[in-house]
């Protein structure tokens, strides 16, 4: 056996290690101090247009200007981008994919002060990004919770499709009858914390998620048990064992009425289009409410929904931290949100020119009900800015799988959610 | 390796300082050559597991939520874990995952080595067959699993109902059976690693002792707990304190399987650890119960390690 082989076999191996592991470090973003360059995080970008479209129409008002999207892996979203701001090489526009976690970024000192950046009157979704009246980023989208229903399964079964007048007794009636009527079921509720307790946040009485106190959420859990008592849905349990998808159960016409936000309808016109999803004629109306006083065409239904947004990372300085700020005024900007409405997506400043463009693609639904369900509500947001927000959505997540999987009663797993606030949320 | 082995044997005639300068000189190139050999193992192991670990000692008493400088706050942590429900549940959990992990996990794969080890036709095929669930996606597993569990529409229920059972459980939906249910996942899914370990082990057991303990008139039973345990306990020790560790580890099943639910019935310290840390980016607080679960798992394994060295005088 000879040694030197070995030996320099051994060094080889021992310094390629030394290199690969000093080699890693992701150098995606440019804190370089060139004006004319942007990086903005963004996510699967080749599935989500939205953002080379905002580059592509930056670039074009701004000559000379590059804007260069850094593509992060969606589930692994905010880890990723807490790692690379945490090791000092983050992107220049900090792009805020889920609220709760602004405070994580602005009490970590990672997001500049964009106050004066304008943006368009009654744009939605703002305040979310407001701590301590300084704003720290600006909303560009900004989806709702609808309710999309199935209009021939509405036919079928001889029921009179929503007309905005409903509250959530009137939407159990109709998935009642749709069940009686015919072989399918009369709603589709997805296993999310949202889809119950979003609603119940943004319309009861009183409501308030970082409070401690969550009697509030009763009436609607018991309305959901005593639904998928009946039939009129299918089962917590079976949704989450059998993975269902609420694309393929409204999709696939299996269930007559969903509760969803609006980026499903985007999918489903390009599901229909595609085949995927069966052809059949469907709409939009406003979400039930919890009682009549915000019932009818003549108010404005009450929601939730959280705005996406850009940041402007602390670290930039003069004339690029000026260009960022550029960036996040043309982003929420009318122009973009009727370029972003086009390709689907709902931009959080709502016009009538957004709207049109938004229902101009083929296969949208044209009717008026469907218009007013999409431009006008009261969205109240599902994630409060609070740097408690995660804990609190994380243990009312324990009582609602413990709640709606049947293995603790309402009130009980309410308690239960009371008192580990109280003990393990700490006050602020 | 003629190198090394003649070292030692040049070294014990002193005599000549020129002698002498070349054996330290060859003791030098030795040492370099025997580093050089664990450099690229260690290197990567002191820079993806050690220094963390270290890190994560210091976090633990800190406040630091990733961005700027951490707080020092001595055991504050500590006094908040004692303190915190859900923690409690968690350490709960963990214990009674183990406590019914590692005993089944044991008795199926053990079993399952002794019955392949016999000379059946097709014999490699089985052992295969029970090694596959161990190489097969973690990911794949939960939701094949979950299906199976479906209380509703599962074959599992149905086939409980078949037997007659009106009421089967409803598994990974009720609190009282979701751990249970993993622990039948985790045991189907690791009894094929072990009983390659087991297998191995039981090659060494003389064939001599058993036919001695049959001329004695020892039945099958006899000759199992006389002869075949006591032959196999360095694979046992080895089994048992792997098992140990990496049911007080377990994670991602339960992960992909139940994310903790339904309620908190299937929270263990290593999801409690994720959510704190990289959910809710209380780093010093989930670096603080990461520590408990590093003194768990080493208390418990000196442990087995006395005990074992006990058995061996």
């Amino acid at each position: 056996m000879n040694t030197r082989i070995i030996a320099s076999a051994a060094a080889l191996a021992a310094g390629t290690l030394v290199l690969a592991s000093c080699g890693g470090s992701g150098g995606d973003a440019d804190g370089s101090g060139d004006a004319t360059t942007l990086s903005v995080a963004g996510w699967s970008v080749a599935t989500t247009p939205e953002f080379q479209l905002l580059a592509d129409g930056f670039e074009a008002q701004n000559e000379g200007v590059t804007v260069n999207i850094v593509d992060y892996d969606p589930s692994e979203y905010n880890t990723l981008l807490t790692a690379d701001l945490a090791a000092g090489s983050g992107p220049d526009i900090i792009t805020q994919k889920e609220v709760k976690f602004v405070t994580t970024f602005q009490e970590g000192g990672q997001l500049a002060d964009v106050s004066d950046v304008s943006l368009p009157a009654g744009i939605g979704g703002a305040e979310s990004y407001v701590v301590d009246g300084v704003t720290y980023a600006t909303p560009y989208r900004q989806d709702a919770w609808v309710l999309f229903y199935n209009a021939d399964l509405f036919d079928e079964a001889g029921v009179d499709t929503p007309d905005g007048t409903w509250t959530w007794d009137d939407y159990e009636e109709a998935a009642r009858q749709i069940a009686d009527n015919t072989d399918v079921n009369g709603t589709y509720q997805h296993s999310w914390q949202s889809v119950l307790q979003g609603f119940a946040n943004a319309q009861s009485p009183g409501a308030d998620l970082l409070s401690g106190e969550y009697g509030y959420f009763a009436p609607f859990y018991e309305r959901v048990l005593r639904m998928q008592d009946d039939g009129l849905q299918e089962s917590y349990n079976t949704v989450t064992a059998n993975q269902l998808t609420y694309q393929g159960e409204f999709g696939r016409q299996r269930a007559a009425m969903l509760p969803m936000g609006t980026w499903f309808v985007a999918t489903l016109i390009s599901q229909q289009a595609a085949g995927e999803a069966d052809d059949f004629t469907w709409g939009i109306a406003p979400i039930p409410q919890f009682d009549a006083s915000t019932t009818g065409m003549d108010n404005t239904p009450v929601t939730f929904g959280d705005p996406t947004g850009f940041a402007v990372n602390a670290a930039l300085e003069g004339e690029k931290a000026e260009l960022a700020k550029k960036f996040l005024a043309y982003a929420a900007s009318e122009e973009a949100a009727v370029a972003l409405a086009e390709i689907g997506i709902m931009p959080a400043a709502l016009s009538d020119a957004v709207v049109d463009a938004y229902f101009g693609s083929e296969g949208a639904p044209t009717d008026e009900l469907s218009a007013f369900a999409v431009q006008t509500h009261d969205t109240k947001p599902e994630n409060p800015t609070s740097n408690r927000t995660t804990a609190i959505q994380n243990i009312l997540n324990d009582m609602h799988s413990a709640i709606l999987s049947g293995s603790t009663d309402v009130d009980s797993a309410i308690a239960e959610a009371e008192q580990r606030v109280a003990n393990e949320v700490a006050a602020d | 390796m003629t190198v090394t082995s003649n070292a030692p044997r040049r070294a014990t005639v002193p005599q000549a300082p020129t002698r002498k300068r070349r054996v330290s000189r060859l003791r030098i190139r030795n040492t370099l050559l025997g580093l050089s050999f664990i450099a690229p193992n260690f290197i990567g192991f002191a820079t993806l597991t050690l220094v963390p670990v270290i890190v994560m000692f210091y976090m633990s008493l800190s406040n630091w939520n990733i961005f700027g400088t951490s707080t020092f706050i001595g055991l504050d942590n500590f006094t908040r874990l004692a303190g915190d429900g859900s923690f409690r549940r968690a350490f709960f959990n963990t214990l009674y995952y183990a406590g019914l992990h590692i005993p089944l996990t044991i008795v199926v794969s053990l079993s399952l080595a002794i019955l392949l080890n016999n000379k059946l036709r097709g014999v490699a095929f089985f052992r295969t067959a029970a090694f596959f669930p161990y190489i097969t996606s973690i990911v794949a597993i939960a939701l094949v699993w979950n299906l199976l569990f479906s209380p509703d529409y599962g074959p599992v229920n149905e086939i409980l109902r078949f037997f007659g059972l009106s009421n089967p459980p409803g598994w990974l939906t009720s609190p009282d059976w979701s751990m249970p249910a993993v622990v039948i996942v985790s045991t189907w899914r690791d009894m094929g690693y072990y009983m390659v370990l087991f297998l191995a082990g039981l090659q060494t057991v003389p064939r001599e002792l058993h036919e001695a303990a049959r001329v004695d008139g020892a039945n099958v039973w006899q000759r199992f707990v006389n002869v075949t345990l006591p032959c196999l306990r360095p694979t046992m020790f080895f089994v048992v304190v792997i098992l140990t560790i990496n049911s007080f580890k377990i994670f991602d099943l339960i992960l992909v399987m139940t994310r903790g639910g339904p309620g908190q019935s299937t929270t263990v310290i290593s999801q409690f650890i994720y959510r704190k840390g990289f959910e809710e980016n209380e780093f010093g607080y989930a670096s603080a119960a990461a520590v408990v679960l590093f003194f768990l798992c080493i208390i418990v394994t000196i442990i087995q390690f006395l005990w074992n060295k006990r058995r061996e005088i």
